[in-house]
């Protein structure tokens, strides 16, 4: 049955594009987010909900 | 911190829409609740269908299902969306008209899905059963919302913006999307439809629309709603501001894929099913990160369960989360997914989500924002804490009545004895099995009720009781984040709206394309050996009436290829024999049994029979009866246009076929009214409803070439 289902993918490049571009993009977002430098502005993002003026 | 000159100035934020957004909430939340009780009654003792075309099972639960997650999840999303942001952004919504459009043109739609889905205009596709008018109407106010939304963004005067605007912005793009490429129907007439695509095709843009309202209307938006009510019911920060980004980020690519896994073991492609299973386990991850950023933002504040109960509502809301978001991916490994799917399993799954995390997350935002949008305190915290008791009772009840009815079921389908035949034959009994769990889940659906009924009662006396002169306070807000020098890369990124919007509008949009591109080219799939014939007019008449009473909320029409189901059913479902389905029909929930291969099982008159009154040929059957079908008049003047319409989507009838259409179907509906009568059925059918039915239900399974 596997084989008769997979006779029919022809877009594995796409599948494994996708899947590539994701694991690349979110290995990114992590790098990204948890730099040292970001500490600060994350601290002052992380208090915007609580100064609302009321 | 450096701010533009620091000016104070005063503004007002719009919290009467917010008001309204909360009542509708509470209004629609009363009826999607009250529905969803009938329905369950309806199943623990079927006399409750009543006979009555408009309430029956079929068409009361899609009116549920839609009353749940648009008019009641919607307008809870709606209310904390714009209360939330007006504050994170420190302005006003952009436009006063525009919110109020958006409020009165969903309360209409709502009204009109009211309308509509009990006389039986529908779609056939679960949570998109609305027709085409509507469908547009939808597409349109949604719109208006976004356009406010993005030009409030634009003004606003805090430059960051927080996370649970990002959770909006995805939401409000995503759902967009969804929406109009699911809804993609050519009319037929004012109230009725045809989709573009067929079988498989038709089913993976469901399921992929499907589950991602799931993920983007009923997980993002509330998420958002967690990262901002939560923080500020305990006054502190979300425990980890950068684990809701990864959150974020993570939970937009990945949704968006996960959509096939409530295909598995169909005829769907294997690949698209492994895709859709892969996904599906790696979601686990960042819902968990999600969960435990939320219940951790607590630590520390677990005295305020005391002094300020309705957080009480928000831990459970987000345990319910957690609880959800692991049994979905431990539901989409196929393996334990062949035992759970069909079954009420998955309604207790869903429930656990709808009730535990949408509900509770709800009220809780409720029980916060009804004092301070009035301006006093809240009635009675004892009233809270009893409404909190009574629904997660009822929950939990809910929960476990149907994973234990679904287990048995699924145990009970594929149990096969010694000489390899199957133990439970006979449908029926695997269904009496299980209907005393049905009186334990309504049990569970009242308390929960019961508990919202306090809710409501609190709420009234909360607003009875609050000052009457209620003047509009200014707050005061400065800009601020606009002038920080040396901002990197980052910095500007997560302070643009517009390419965030993009770049968030990217990340679903590529999983969307690679999922769905290739079944585009649908032929490429199809043996042309074994290619089907289109339904002749007639059967096509019968398959409407099938769409219309909503047999696909407990009937299946795909056998998978799995022992006992072979057994049961006879050979798997293939592409082909859907290919020319607009809609597919392959359901998602095996009350009845399955029907792809009912044709030819029975006579005509057994079908009459248990149309009628399932109970006259299956003693024990929990079917309604549908006795109006033998009432009513086909529609056969409409079929020529509706015919024409299919040859249109790319079913191959011949032109005489489309422009006899109505002919072709009363020659068969004679010959099948014939027969009937020959066999002792009343005269005179062969204008009725119930002959077009049954020409159809003959002919499932029966198309094929190599049948
Ligand atoms: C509340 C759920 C429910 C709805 C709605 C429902 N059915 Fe059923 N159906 C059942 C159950 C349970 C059985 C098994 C017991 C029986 O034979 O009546 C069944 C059995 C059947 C069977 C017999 C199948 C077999 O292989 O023996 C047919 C045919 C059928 N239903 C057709 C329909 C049609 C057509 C509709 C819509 C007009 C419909 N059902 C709506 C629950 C439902």
């Amino acid at each position: 049955m596997k084989q008769e289902g997979l006779k029919y993918f022809t877009d594995t490049h796409l599948t494994g594009m996708g899947l590539l571009i994701f694991f690349i993009f979110f290995v990114g977002v992590l790098f990204w987010v948890y730099r040292k430098s970001s500490t600060e502005i994350y601290h002052k993002m992380e208090q915007i909900p609580l100064q609302d003026g009321e | 911190m450096k701010t533009t000159g620091n000016l104070i100035e005063k503004i007002f934020y719009d919290d009467d829409i917010v008001k309204k957004f909360t009542l509708a909430t509470m209004v629609w939340a009363g009826a999607a609740f009250l529905f969803g009780l009938i329905a369950a009654l309806q199943l623990a003792y079927w006399p409750l269908n009543a006979n009555l075309e408009w309430i029956t099972f079929g068409r009361l639960r899609p009116l549920h299902t839609n009353a749940a997650i648009f008019a009641f999840a919607g307008n809870a999303i709606f209310a904390g969306i714009y209360h939330s942001s007006q504050r994170l952004l420190k302005t006003r919504m952009f436009s006063d008209l525009l919110s109020k459009m958006h409020f009165w043109g969903w309360q209409l739609i709502i009204v009109a899905a009211a309308i509509t889905l009990p006389l039986g205009y529908s779609h056939g596709k679960e949570y998109a059963e609305l027709e085409w008018p509507i469908d547009i109407a939808i597409a349109v106010v949604w719109v208006i919302f976004g356009l406010n939304f993005f030009m409030t963004i634009r003004q606003r005067r805090e430059k960051h913006m927080y996370v649970a605007i990002w959770f909006y912005i995805a939401t409000i793009i995503t759902v967009a999307v969804l929406h109009i490429v699911n809804s993609i129907a050519i009319p037929v007439s004012f109230l009725h439809s045809y989709p573009v695509y067929a079988g498989i095709q038709d089913a993976l843009v469901q399921w992929w629309y499907g589950h991602n309202a799931v993920a983007f209307f009923l997980t993002t938006p509330f998420l958002g709603l967690m990262y901002y009510y939560v923080p500020k019911a305990a006054n502190r920060p979300v425990y980890s501001y950068r684990l809701s980004i990864v959150h974020f980020w993570a939970l937009v690519f990945i949704y968006i894929w996960a959509g096939p896994h409530h295909l598995l073991y169909t005829s769907m492609p294997e690949w698209a099913q492994t895709l859709g299973m892969i996904f599906s386990v790696m979601l686990w991850a960042p819902s968990w990160g999600g969960m435990i950023n939320g219940l951790l933002t607590l630590k520390g504040s677990w005295h305020l369960l005391k002094t300020e109960p309705l957080i009480k509502f928000f831990v459970a809301a987000i345990t319910f989360y957690g609880m959800s978001t692991f049994e979905g991916p431990l539901l989409s490994i196929k393996s334990v997914n062949s035992l759970g799917h069909y079954t009420d399993w998955i309604i207790g799954h869903v429930h656990s989500g709808a009730l535990g995390w949408n509900g509770f997350l709800g009220f809780g935002m409720i029980y916060f924002l009804v004092p301070r949008l009035w301006k006093t305190q809240l009635y009675s915290k004892k009233l809270l804490e009893n409404h909190f008791w009574l629904g997660l009772t009822g929950i939990l009840l809910y929960y476990i009545s149907m994973v234990v009815a679904g287990i048995t079921q699924g145990l009970m389908w594929r149990a096969i004895d010694g000489q390899g035949n199957l133990v439970y034959p006979d449908f029926v009994e695997t269904v009496i099995r299980i209907v005393p769990l049905y009186w334990v889940r309504a049990l569970g659906g009242l308390l929960f009720l019961i508990g919202f009924i306090l809710m409501c009662y609190n709420i009234y006396k909360t607003i009875q009781l609050a000052p009457k002169a209620q003047e509009d306070k200014a707050v005061e807000v400065a800009r601020s984040g606009y002038d920080e020098v040396g901002g990197t890369a980052h910095r500007k990124l997560e302070g643009m709206g517009f390419l965030f919007s993009v770049l968030a509008f990217l990340a679903i949009a590529v999983g969307s394309i690679i999922e769905i591109y290739p079944t585009l080219s649908l032929h490429k799939y199809v043996r042309p050996d074994s290619i089907t014939d289109p339904y002749t007019p007639l059967e096509l008449a019968g398959r409407d009436v099938y769409v219309k009473e909503g047999c696909y909320v407990c009937h299946s029409q795909q056998i998978r290829p799995i022992a006992a189901e072979v057994l049961r059913y006879g050979k798997p479902s293939t592409i082909e024999e859907s290919m020319y389905d607009h809609p597919f029909q392959w359901g998602s929930k095996r009350t009845g049994p399955d029907l792809a291969r009912v044709g030819k099982k029975y006579p005509n008159l057994w079908h009459y029979s248990h149309m009628v009154d399932p109970r006259a040929v299956t003693p024990k059957s929990i079917m309604p009866s549908y006795p109006w079908l033998a009432e009513k008049d086909a529609d056969f003047l409409s079929l020529r246009k509706k015919l024409s319409v299919m040859k249109m989507v790319g079913v191959p009838y011949a032109d005489d076929v489309v422009a006899n259409a109505d002919i072709h179907a009363q020659k068969q509906a004679q010959q099948i009214a014939a027969d009937l009568e020959a066999n002792g059925s009343p005269k005179g059918l062969e204008k009725k409803e119930i002959v077009a039915l049954i020409a159809y239900l003959q002919a499932l399974g029966q198309k094929g070439k190599a049948q």
